[in-house]
């Protein structure tokens, strides 16, 4: 029956509560939403992260990350490619050469990192191929070879299509080596930074320019299926490949890492914060709910109802006030999540951000749990608000409540 | 049998600044099926009493006993508890809770004492009956005149089957038609159902009804008659 009364006494002002019921609702709204926007920022920026740039799973030379010398390489690479291949957990494996050089053009010179490349293979590891906005993705077997380039170096040096560039680069001698190659396509990804500083060759021209033995590469990307353990894949690659060093995404993009575990505390402080702001709200509409039922309050203890269900009593009407309005901001909010969960929310005050891989167009994303630990903290808001008026009511003396007026 | 007794009651507030004494000694007996009226003058002390035997307000010195128990001694806690099952209430402005129904107001009490659904109800019921109000069970306060709320009050007051009920200026708000029919409803509670009635009043028509009045001035009992 205090259930009842509680939720009953909610509506005894209705105008009062409805402020405070809109209150916590558009709060909420304003959490929730918050919280799937940056969510699905941070989420497209660590699909993007893994599938364009780094991969699951990376396997070099021990040392190679640290210094990563055009000498230092691996060795019978295409049967290690070919073992990864079939694991079971393994979408696909692709090896890479890598080398860093100068692109020389009318418009500048610019030092770049170029990536030799199967592209049959890394279209099973990365999806540069499906970003190609304009030519091909080095399929064309033409007798000059091609280079794929992205869109931002494309407008830094004003570069067009199969126009030709030389490539300089110090192959494994310490010799000079300069290599013409031909612009085949322009790729685009959402790390613009990427863009501007990396291009794909062949792994076979790549591996001549640097005058490389065969069968030999830098790096072997991995990427695993959808929901993979991704650290328990790597210990057992680290395992059978016990001299190479095998590092998770984790480990290679510290900077993505910490992204994805800051990304919810920052939200979970966001929405801490908006609590804290409807916490003094709810503090104040209890208080009066507590000062305008003195009279009854009092009755109620005179009649012989203990001070701890009065005390429940109030927090749960507080509780009540919070949940109701929290849960329907954070039902609104949610399904406007689900609305920009297909079609993305396009903000081109955000294109600035895409040197540092954030995309414009954001997806929202909010996992279910997410929402319930919300909800959560909304219950506990409203136990939390409740406390000083609750006091303040209990400690009321019934023979003195009763007389108030 | 006597249900209550007092011993030497005083009741002095502000001991420790400018001391009222309002309460100055009184001894009391009230014996199971009084009506009794505590009448007189405002300030000689009468509310004050009622609130002391009624486990409201501690006595400076004395005792208060109710059928052998010395609720003066117990802690708040027991307090509350003696008497939600032991005093039933029925307040000038009738405090009824104004979120439930007449029903669920009388059968309020009983839900704090713990009896089951299906016993509250039945009880609920045949009350609200007693009281004439059997056709409002649905209605809030909000829809029943003041002389119907005063009788939800006095279903609710006697459905946790207290030892007595204290009426603290039952009639004060209400007209005298109203007045009338509660008495006589009380009455009637009173002489069938051996209801203790305790009122405290300056109503001529509550006092005209009861059966011993006694009157307190200068927090002392001045008179004492039973009818």
């Amino acid at each position: 029956m205090i259930w009842s009364i509680a939720w009953r006494n909610i509506w005894r002002n209705k105008l009062r509560s409805l402020i405070m019921l809109s209150a916590i609702a558009i709060g909420l709204f304003a959490g929730v939403f918050s919280t799937g926007f940056y969510k699905g920022m941070a989420d497209t920026r660590l699909k993007t992260g893994i599938k364009t740039e780094v991969s699951h799973i990376q396997i070099h030379l021990p040392g190679y990350t640290v210094n990563s010398e055009p000498g230092r390489y691996m060795e019978n690479t295409g049967s290690i490619v070919e073992k990864i291949s079939r694991l079971k957990e393994a979408e696909g494996a692709s090896r890479r050469i890598l080398a860093e050089c100068f692109f020389k053009t009318a418009h500048g010179t610019r030092g770049i990192r170029i990536i030799g490349i199967e592209p049959d293979r890394e279209s099973k590891v990365t999806d540069i191929f499906e970003r190609v906005k304009e030519g091909n993705y080095l399929d064309d077997d033409s007798r000059i070879p091609r280079i794929l380039v992205g869109d931002k170096l494309r407008e830094k040096l004003k570069l067009k299509l199969n126009s030709k560039v030389p490539v300089d680069i110090v192959d494994i001698n310490g010799n000079f080596s300069s290599r013409l190659y031909k612009i085949g396509g322009f790729y685009s990804t959402n790390n613009t930074g990427y863009d501007e500083m990396t291009a794909f060759v062949k792994y076979e021209e790549l591996r001549s320019q640097l005058d490389l033995p065969e069968d030999v590469a830098h790096e072997i990307a991995i990427y695993l299926k959808p929901d993979t353990d991704v650290e328990n894949v790597r210990q057992k690659l680290a395992g059978e490949f016990s001299g190479l060093e095998v590092k998770s995404w984790r480990e290679i993009n510290k900077d993505l890492a910490y992204l994805t575990e800051s990304m919810d505390q920052y939200m979970l402080i966001f929405v801490w914060i908006i609590l804290l702001a409807l916490c003094f709200g709810i503090i104040n509409t209890m208080l009066m709910v507590v000062l305008e039922r003195t009279k009854e309050l009092g009755m109620l203890m005179a009649i012989g109802m203990h001070k701890s269900r009065v005390f429940i009593m109030i927090i749960l009407e507080s509780v009540f006030l919070s949940l109701t309005g929290g849960l329907f901001g954070i039902a609104i909010g949610y399904g406007v999540i689900k609305i920009f969960e297909k079609r993305p929310i396009v903000l081109e005050m955000m294109r600035g951000f895409e040197q540092y891989g954030y995309s414009a167009e954001v997806y929202t994303s909010l996992p279910l749990y997410m929402a319930f630990n919300i909800a959560g903290l909304v219950v506990v808001l409203g136990v939390v608000s409740a406390i000083y008026p609750a006091l303040k009511a209990i400690r009321l003396s019934p023979v003195d409540a009763i007389r108030t007026e | 049998m006597n249900i209550l007794e007092t011993k030497n009651l005083h009741k002095i507030y502000d001991e420790k600044t400018v001391p009222v004494h309002a309460i100055n000694g009184i001894n009391l007996t009230i014996k199971k099926g009084e009506f009794t009226a505590i009448v007189g003058p405002s300030g000689s002390g009468k509310t004050t009493l009622l609130n002391m035997i009624g486990g409201l307000d501690k006595p400076t010195e004395g005792e208060i006993i109710i059928e052998g128990i010395k609720i003066h001694e117990l802690s708040p806690h027991k307090l509350t508890d003696f008497r939600l099952r032991n005093i039933g209430f029925v307040f000038q402005a009738y405090n009824l809770i104004p979120v439930l129904t007449a029903e669920e107001n009388v059968e309020f009490i009983m839900n704090l004492q713990g009896q089951h659904k299906a016993i509250r109800e039945k009880r609920t019921i045949e009350l609200l009956e007693a009281v004439g109000l059997g056709d409002r069970l649905h209605s809030r306060p909000g829809k029943l005149s003041g002389g119907q709320q005063q009788r939800v009050a006095v279903a609710r007051a006697i459905a946790s089957k207290p030892k007595f009920v204290l009426a603290d200026e039952p009639t004060a708000n209400l007209d005298s038609k109203s007045t009338e029919n509660l008495l006589d409803m009380m009455e009637k509670l009173n002489r069938e159902e051996e209801i203790t009635f305790i009122f405290s009043t300056h109503d001529a028509r509550v006092m005209k009804k009861a059966r011993r009045v006694i009157t307190v001035d200068d927090g002392i009992i001045v008179s004492d008659e039973t009818k």
